[in-house]
């Protein structure tokens, strides 16, 4: 029916060669890579298809015919379905929820035989597609709290389902799309506050004890305050009264409740003698601010080693505090992870030569900790290619996103850079235990043909968008 | 329309090219700064398999095997790997409790000796039977692997002294030879020590990768890396083992020692001492520690070599060699009579002899064994240069006593073996003030008697030197390296002369012959072989004197020189001559005639025990 019939002589012409050429690349580094972890010496054929290469292989064919089937459709199409789309994708993974498959804990996929897919793969498309729409259409303006609502309820809605299916890992994704909604005019102090709360609520599971949290937040608390004064000499005592109590603190842990007691006597001072100045509401604030944190991270704490299972509350531990952690247990991936990783050194151990990938140290090797064997066998040289790799797509849609005079595409853009930015930044992040394990792929490397293909469909959307992009239409 | 929110697209990029700075400096710090990584990694990965080599075997003269290897099996485990274990099936099939697993799966980690990315030993000696009932379930335990070690195993449960043990190696030795390393088995007696590098060949390593579940998976970089063992040599030694054994049955429920050599290449036939245990009670396992404990404890001392280590004045048998002394120091003539008044008299010293007839010859005297002859005999050599100048006579003595190796160490290849003791004129003048003594001080030893000590091996190569006229071989218990062109020491293979002239052998001899056929150790005589003798009664202030002898035999071209030593055994033909004669007769003639049966019967059953007890 939208099967654009007239092939428009500029779609060729017009689309961005450098994002497929980035494409191709990524994902024969991938199939190299998938090559390599399953490689075994004089058992592994090249062309097997009971191997992961070789099935990879075949999805990177279907790949790139359903890239090419996309080019045919008219750019138009997506704009007008965008909203069907994602109604669809909606149904869908309300339908997993009932019927689906549970692989690994989550029961998140189809099976179709041939073919297990998961619903949030072609969500995440959908949802950026609808956001779009959304954000492209004349009347919505994130100013105003109408249309902030819908956006974000478009894009917590298959987040909640996808939650519900018990993949936090897939459902996380979608809160890279706020960054759709900043570029798209959402009040930054929003932003500020959650990147507070997110900074608080790690530091609320990296102590033990909540008496640093309370003597950071005072001294921070204070300083807000002690800045509103108009000469300097109290800000450059105060910087030294801070300095010195945070050294006091550490090391003379047996007087810590005494130092947490000065730092809120001199706070409660402050906010006094604040409290009876003009800017009394500055006052008012910090303080609320300052009670509500400290409250805040005692619930978080508390919350966390009531509330989580043990196993949910290793997630966060192997990340912040390792030292709690079986290292037999849940730490053993990420261990391992870094050992192959940090063995690779400069140059790395060779094509083929990742010891410790091949020998099944490092789970779940060739989809969520691919980047693993790049890290061993390339080393830090193969590191940095790819991630520049990567930083090379992401900037290159960007700009292309900023060239278009079709809003909906530049929103799309930016729905997909968000996207890709977070599998990347998650993903390697967790294989060198920067950023807690949550199992998302590397987009375009990571082996499994359902992320593939999505991956694909989510660039390949954004080409053909791009490529009408001399077309005025809205 | 216009678009006020267009600047926010550089705070966009900056977020993701700072988090790809992120990303690059954390890649750099695992990558290019922290080494650790990479040292686990390897350590974990790459396995270093130990391959010992096995140890030479070691056969006797006649090809039977005596010493063999065992296999028994170290458990050892790499803590990091060890996941999910059975613990309740895995202590039943080691036999263990729950709480040694844990003790032993956690070893001070403090420690540089133990790592948790590094194999150590969880459990030593395991038998090769709890090894087969194991080993089919050590795929469930990941982080556990075996290492295959050699022990011996001894084919007769004699000849213990002489083939020795094998023990782990001590600091001593691991700090310097840095060949050994910590767990390694070292000879630490006997042959398995004196052969040491021969027969424990050299450790070869091996290379391997592990998986996350511990299973090799293959050789790391093609096995370049790997070296073969090369087993042991086996030793052949010069032990005859029926021979050893008879000697250790006739001198059973005996203390004592017999030491028999060929004297034609001083290769040692047997060596016995007793009391001796079975060697197998030394070999590694789980039982070793209590037995080597039992053993030391006892007094007896079965764990002491007496053929070595025991030093008795040698008496009676000392005669002949100091025959030949007088002869070559040209103060006695073979054919020199002295007459004998019960003993040996000397202003108020008086030496006791027993009732004989006249010594009219070297000889004779040697034959009824005259003490006042030999007394005479070593005075004359003693003041060869003056009455008043016996240090320089003492020391020419001294002289020709250290070439018979007397007083110094044959340097045979038998461990801890001790010189015994001559007296020099340095001694002499120590202990009474110089020039304040002379010759009939110290006329006692010229019968063998006095501060004169010497060890059984001493004696049974004086028995050699006599056999061969004048020259002996350090005796010693290897004789080749089975299929190998290594030879022995060449130190073992040099020809000792002493300074006596052959043509003054025969007149001992002939005096060694005589004791058998009709002097003092007629008991000795055997059907159809020439034997020569000698026999010596050691005094023994503490209760009934040593029993000794020795003797060769045939005549011409001895094929064997032995010394049987027994203690408070009373004179020598009581005990000695009998054993020694039996060990040639069993020797030459590969068995006992009937008409001796009785005597080997007597020999084996004596028992002198008691009077060991008692004391
Ligand atoms: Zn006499």
């Amino acid at each position: 029916m939208a099967l654009m019939a007239r092939r428009n002589d500029s779609t060729t012409r017009d689309i961005d060669w450098l994002t497929v050429s980035i494409y191709i690349g990524l994902v024969l580094t991938g199939w190299l890579m998938i090559y390599a972890v399953g490689y075994r010496p004089g058992e592994t054929e090249l062309f097997d298809m009971g191997t992961r290469h070789g099935s990879q292989m075949v999805w990177i064919l279907v790949s790139l015919g359903v890239g090419f089937v996309i080019m045919l459709f008219d750019g138009k199409m997506f704009q007008t379905f965008g909203y069907p789309i994602y109604i669809v994708a909606l149904l869908l993974l309300l339908y997993v929820l009932i019927a689906g498959r549970v692989v690994a804990g989550s029961k998140s996929w189809f099976d179709l035989g041939f073919f297990r897919f998961q619903p949030s793969e072609v969500a995440k498309f959908a949802t950026c597609l609808a956001l779009a729409s959304f954000l492209g259409s004349y009347n919505v303006n994130l100013q105003n709290f109408k249309s902030r609502a819908i956006a974000l309820t478009i894009i917590f809605a298959p987040m909640i389902f996808i939650l519900l299916q018990g993949d936090a890992g897939s459902a996380l994704v979608f809160t890279s799309l706020l960054l759709v909604l900043y570029r798209e005019g959402m009040p930054g102090i929003l932003y500020v506050f959650g990147i507070i709360i997110f900074i608080l609520s790690v530091l609320a599971l990296m102590f033990d004890s909540s008496f640093p949290i309370l003597l950071g937040i005072g001294l921070v608390s204070g300083g807000v305050l002690i800045n509103s004064f108009r000469s300097n000499r109290p800000k450059l005592l105060y910087l030294i009264y801070g300095f010195a109590l945070i050294f006091l603190y550490n090391y003379f842990p047996e007087y810590q409740i005494i130092f947490l007691g000065v730092s809120g006597a001199v706070f409660l001072v402050l906010f006094l003698m604040k409290l009876r100045d003009k800017r009394r509401q500055l006052a008012l604030l910090v303080g609320f601010v300052f009670l509500v944190s400290s409250a805040y991270t005692f619930v978080v704490n508390y919350a966390f080693y009531q509330f989580l299972k043990p196993h949910q509350q290793d997630r966060l531990l192997v990340w912040l505090r390792p030292d709690k952690v079986d290292p037999l247990g849940a730490l053993y991936n990420v261990t391992w992870s870094k050992r192959a990783i940090g063995s690779g050194g400069l140059t790395g151990k060779g094509f083929l030569d990742g010891n410790i990938t091949k020998l099944n140290y490092v789970p779940e090797q060739a989809t969520d900790f691919i980047f693993c064997a790049v890290g061993e066998e390339q080393g830090f040289i193969g590191a940095f290619a790819v991630i520049m790799l990567f930083l090379l797509l992401l900037l290159r849609i960007l700009f292309i996103a900023e060239r278009q005079r079709s809003k909906f595409t530049r929103i799309y853009a930016y729905g997909v850079a968000s996207i890709l930015f977070f599998h990347l930044l998650v993903n390697v992040g967790m294989t060198m235990g920067l950023l807690p394990v949550i199992g998302i792929p590397l987009p375009f490397i990571s082996y499994g043909g359902s992320s593939l293909i999505a991956f694909t469909v989510l660039v390949a959307i954004l080409l053909r968008l791009d490529s009408n992009r001399m077309l005025v239409f809205r | 329309m216009q678009d006020q929110f267009q600047g926010r697209k550089y705070i966009i990029q900056g977020i993701f090219v700072l988090s790809t700075i992120l990303l690059l400096l954390k890649c750099i710090q695992l990558q290019l700064i922290d080494t650790s990584l990479r040292e686990q990694a390897s350590a974990n990965v790459i396995q270093k398999i130990n391959k010992y080599p096995s140890r030479g075997l070691v056969y006797d003269r006649n090809n039977k095997l005596l010493v063999n290897n065992k296999a028994i099996y170290d458990l050892m485990v790499t803590y990091d790997q060890v996941k999910d274990i059975d613990t309740i099936k895995f202590c039943k099939l080691l036999g263990i409790t729950k709480e040694t697993y844990i003790k032993k799966l956690n070893p001070n980690f403090s420690s540089v000796r133990y790592s948790k990315s590094k194999p150590f030993v969880f459990l030593k000696k395991i038998s090769s039977e709890m090894y087969a009932r194991f080993q089919e379930s050590l795929y469930e335990f990941p982080g556990f692997y075996v290492e295959l070690r050699n022990v011996r195993g001894y084919m007769y449960p004699n000849g213990a002294h002489v083939l020795g043990y094998i023990g782990e190696v001590n600091k001593k030795k691991l700090e310097k030879e840095p060949y050994y390393k910590r767990g390694d088995y070292i000879g630490v007696s006997g042959i398995e020590l004196s052969y040491e590098k021969y027969l424990r060949g050299v450790r070869g390593v091996e290379y391997v990768l592990r998986d996350n579940l511990g299973r090799i998976v293959g050789s790391y970089e093609k096995g370049r890396r790997d070296t073969a063992s090369v087993s042991g040599k086996d030793l052949i030694s010069s032990l005859d083992i029926d021979l050893q054994v008879f000697g250790e049955k006739l001198l059973q429920n005996k203390r004592g020692g017999i030491v028999a050599i060929e004297p034609s290449s001083g290769e040692i036939l047997a060596m016995v001492s007793m009391p001796s245990y079975n060697p197998n009670l030394l070999t590694i396992g789980r039982s070793r520690g209590d037995a080597y404990a039992e053993l030391a404890g006892d007094t007896l001392k079965p764990l002491f070599n007496r053929a070595i280590g025991a030093q008795y004045p040698p008496g009676s048998i000392f005669k002949p060699v100091m025959a030949l002394i007088g002869m070559q120091e040209k103060v006695l003539s073979p054919d020199r009579g002295i007459g004998c008044r019960g003993g040996y008299i000397y202003k108020t010293l008086r030496i006791g002899c027993h009732g004989h007839p006249m010594a009219t010859s070297v000889s004779k005297a040697i034959q009824h064994s005259c003490n006042a002859y030999f007394c005479q005999v070593f005075r004359d050599v003693v003041d060869k240069n003056g009455f008043s100048r016996a240090s320089v006579g003492l020391d020419t003595l001294v002289g020709h006593l250290h070439d018979f190796g007397l007083g110094v160490r044959l340097e045979s290849d038998v461990q801890n073996e001790l010189p015994g003791n001559v007296p020099t004129s340095a001694y002499y003048n120590k202990l009474y003030r110089k020039g304040a003594w002379t010759s009939p001080f110290i006329v006692s030893l010229g019968i063998g008697q006095g501060e004169l000590l010497i060890t059984p091996l001493q004696m049974a190569n004086i028995s050699a030197i006599i056999a061969n006229r004048g020259y002996y071989y350090p005796p010693h218990l290897a004789k080749s390296f089975k299929g190998d062109t290594t030879k022995i020491p060449l130190a073992l293979r040099t020809r000792h002369y002493t300074r006596i002239d052959t043509s003054h052998f025969r007149y001992v001899v002939d005096g060694m012959e005589d004791v058998v056929l009709a002097g003092t150790a007629r008991v000795a005589q055997i059907d159809g072989i020439d034997i020569c003798g000698k026999t010596g009664t050691a005094e023994n202030p503490h209760g009934e004197d040593h029993s000794v002898f020795i003797a060769f035999a045939p005549k011409n071209n001895p094929k064997i020189a032995i010394a049987v030593f027994v203690e408070n055994g009373g004179y020598g033909a009581r005990y000695g001559g009998p054993i020694a004669s039996l060990m040639v007769e069993k020797y030459l003639n590969g068995k006992i005639s009937d008409r001796r049966k009785y005597l080997e019967e007597r020999m084996v059953n004596a028992d002198l025990n008691k009077s060991y007890r008692r004391k």
